[in-house]
């Protein structure tokens, strides 16, 4: 499906490092002289500027309409980039990818089925990463590392009504996502990779997993 | 599970005359006293900007056009048709999913893809298709309008650089998709040329054939008069109710 190229996903919740290791794998696979094109949600030229200044908007929407509208963003980038740079050899990485707008619905009891439906056409990885943390983890990172108004309402699933202080609502919502996303990755041989260890540690369980997908496309850095 | 409430849907292609003649089967069943609601194929804002920035920027391609839209019926679905049906209420869709089988398909999205993403919405009670040749529906828009917006004309699928030609071969797509679904027993077709007043006859004969009143509450005699006196306004002078004046 993927042609020359190589898709690499990277899943997991906010906050667990995901922005930042999709990061340090580009700039890896350039170093090697693997072209990259990073992909993600709420980032299409269609409609990512509206997805991220309306989210609150979005928030309140019934899941099957949002699932939809990220469903069109992704597929935006899907049809205009990532397709066409697979085609040209290039190593995508996409932060996010179908399995987060699925598994956030699916908590709050949405068709999973349904959801998964509306991706039945799109590349498949070539690798499947789900970084994971702690629920306490994630929030000491948002409320210390971050500020406390970083703590939003539907990250803290408070729309699910599990209680009335948004700290605990985080800590049982996150711990429902984690557990959904270990499922999830399970199902579909996913690489899991806890985010208590370093970031080089966790860069090197990274590498560990993309570089036998890559490993005809390297090139070595050190040889002039 | 049985189905709840009463679902009905009009179909048919622009300038059919279906908005119409859907408002006056909703003013019917409204001066009957029952619980009736009337929907139009557009929602709330947030989906209506995120369609209006993609066919601005012509980045639109089928499968976005279908989700995009997919995404504004859901919204219509969970705020203004399943609402009512829910409460054994009736509603009236001018434009449903057969809409986007019609227009997707046209646009070459694959018929399971659309039946898939619309999977939630149920077959309705009664599907009205207003049946017009294409030639007669093409000539009240096309004169009607000196311009036609490029995703409306079909101007995205480059089958030809002329709008209206263009517009005449996306509607000749759509009404054969439509005329599939006809066929396939899904929607009942019906004559649309005439007077407004002929073809609401057909109409309320269609409806009276499929449709059993029999199960629906109607709505309260006494709130019905409010609703209408809240509409309105009272002659103070002849008034004749109870209570003694100044």
């Amino acid at each position: 499906m993927s042609g020359a190229g190589k898709l690499i996903v990277i899943e997991g919740p906010d906050h667990v490092g995901r922005t930042l290791h999709a990061r340090l794998l580009s700039a890896r696979l350039k170093a090697h002289g693997i072209a990259t094109h990073t992909i993600g949600l709420a980032r299409s030229e269609l409609m990512g500027l509206l997805v991220k200044s309306r989210s609150a908007d979005i928030h309140q929407l019934n899941w099957r309409t949002r699932s939809l509208l990220y469903a069109t963003d992704l597929h935006d980038q899907i049809k205009h980039e990532a397709e066409p740079l697979l085609g040209a050899g290039f190593a995508v990485i996409a932060d996010r990818y179908t399995l987060t707008p699925r598994i956030r619905e699916e908590v709050r009891g949405g068709d999973a089925k349904w959801i998964e439906s509306l991706y039945s056409d799109v590349p498949s990885p070539d690798a499947l990463i789900i970084l994971h943390a702690g629920p306490r983890r994630l929030l000491n990172r948002i409320m210390f590392g971050e500020r406390l108004e970083a703590l939003n309402h539907f990250e803290a699933g408070m729309d699910l009504a599990l209680s009335p202080s948004i700290t605990s609502s985080f800590l049982q919502y996150q711990k429902m996502m984690r557990q959904a996303f270990q499922a999830a990755g399970e199902k579909a041989g996913a690489t899991l990779i806890p985010t208590r260890l370093t970031v080089e540690q966790v860069h090197d369980k990274i590498w560990e997993s993309v570089r036998p997908v890559v490993s005809e496309m390297l090139q070595p850095i050190e040889e002039l | 599970m049985a189905k709840k409430g009463i679902l009905i849907a009009v179909e048919g292609m622009d300038g059919s005359g279906k908005s119409t003649q859907a408002k006056l089967l909703y003013h019917w069943l409204r001066a009957k006293g029952l619980p009736v609601y009337h929907t139009e194929w557009n929602s709330s804002t947030i989906v209506k900007e995120a369609t209006k920035m993609g066919k601005s920027s012509r980045r639109l391609l089928p499968i976005t056009f279908h989700l995009i839209h997919a995404a504004d019926f859901a919204d219509r679905w969970a705020r203004q048709i399943e609402p009512v049906l829910e409460i054994d209420g009736i509603v009236i869709c001018d434009r449903y999913k057969y809409t986007a089988m019609a227009r997707d398909g046209s646009r070459d999205v694959p018929a399971e893809v659309i039946e898939a993403t619309y999977a939630f919405a149920r077959e309705p009670d009664l599907t009205l298709y207003f049946d017009v040749p294409v030639d007669v529906s093409f000539d009240r828009i096309a004169k009607g309008r000196p311009k036609l917006k490029y995703y409306e004309a079909g101007m995205d699928m480059r089958w030809t650089t002329d709008r209206f030609e263009s517009y005449r071969i996306f509607q000749g797509k759509v009404s054969d998709i439509y005329s599939g679904l006809v066929e396939q027993g899904r929607m009942v077709a019906l004559d649309a040329r005439g007077t407004v007043a002929e073809v609401q006859s057909r109409v309320r004969e269609a409806f009276q054939q499929h449709i059993d009143l029999s199960k629906v509450q109607t709505i309260d005699q006494s709130d019905r008069l409010a609703q209408n006196l809240s509409e309105s306004d009272v002659d103070w002078l002849t008034y004749s109710g109870g209570g003694e004046g100044e």
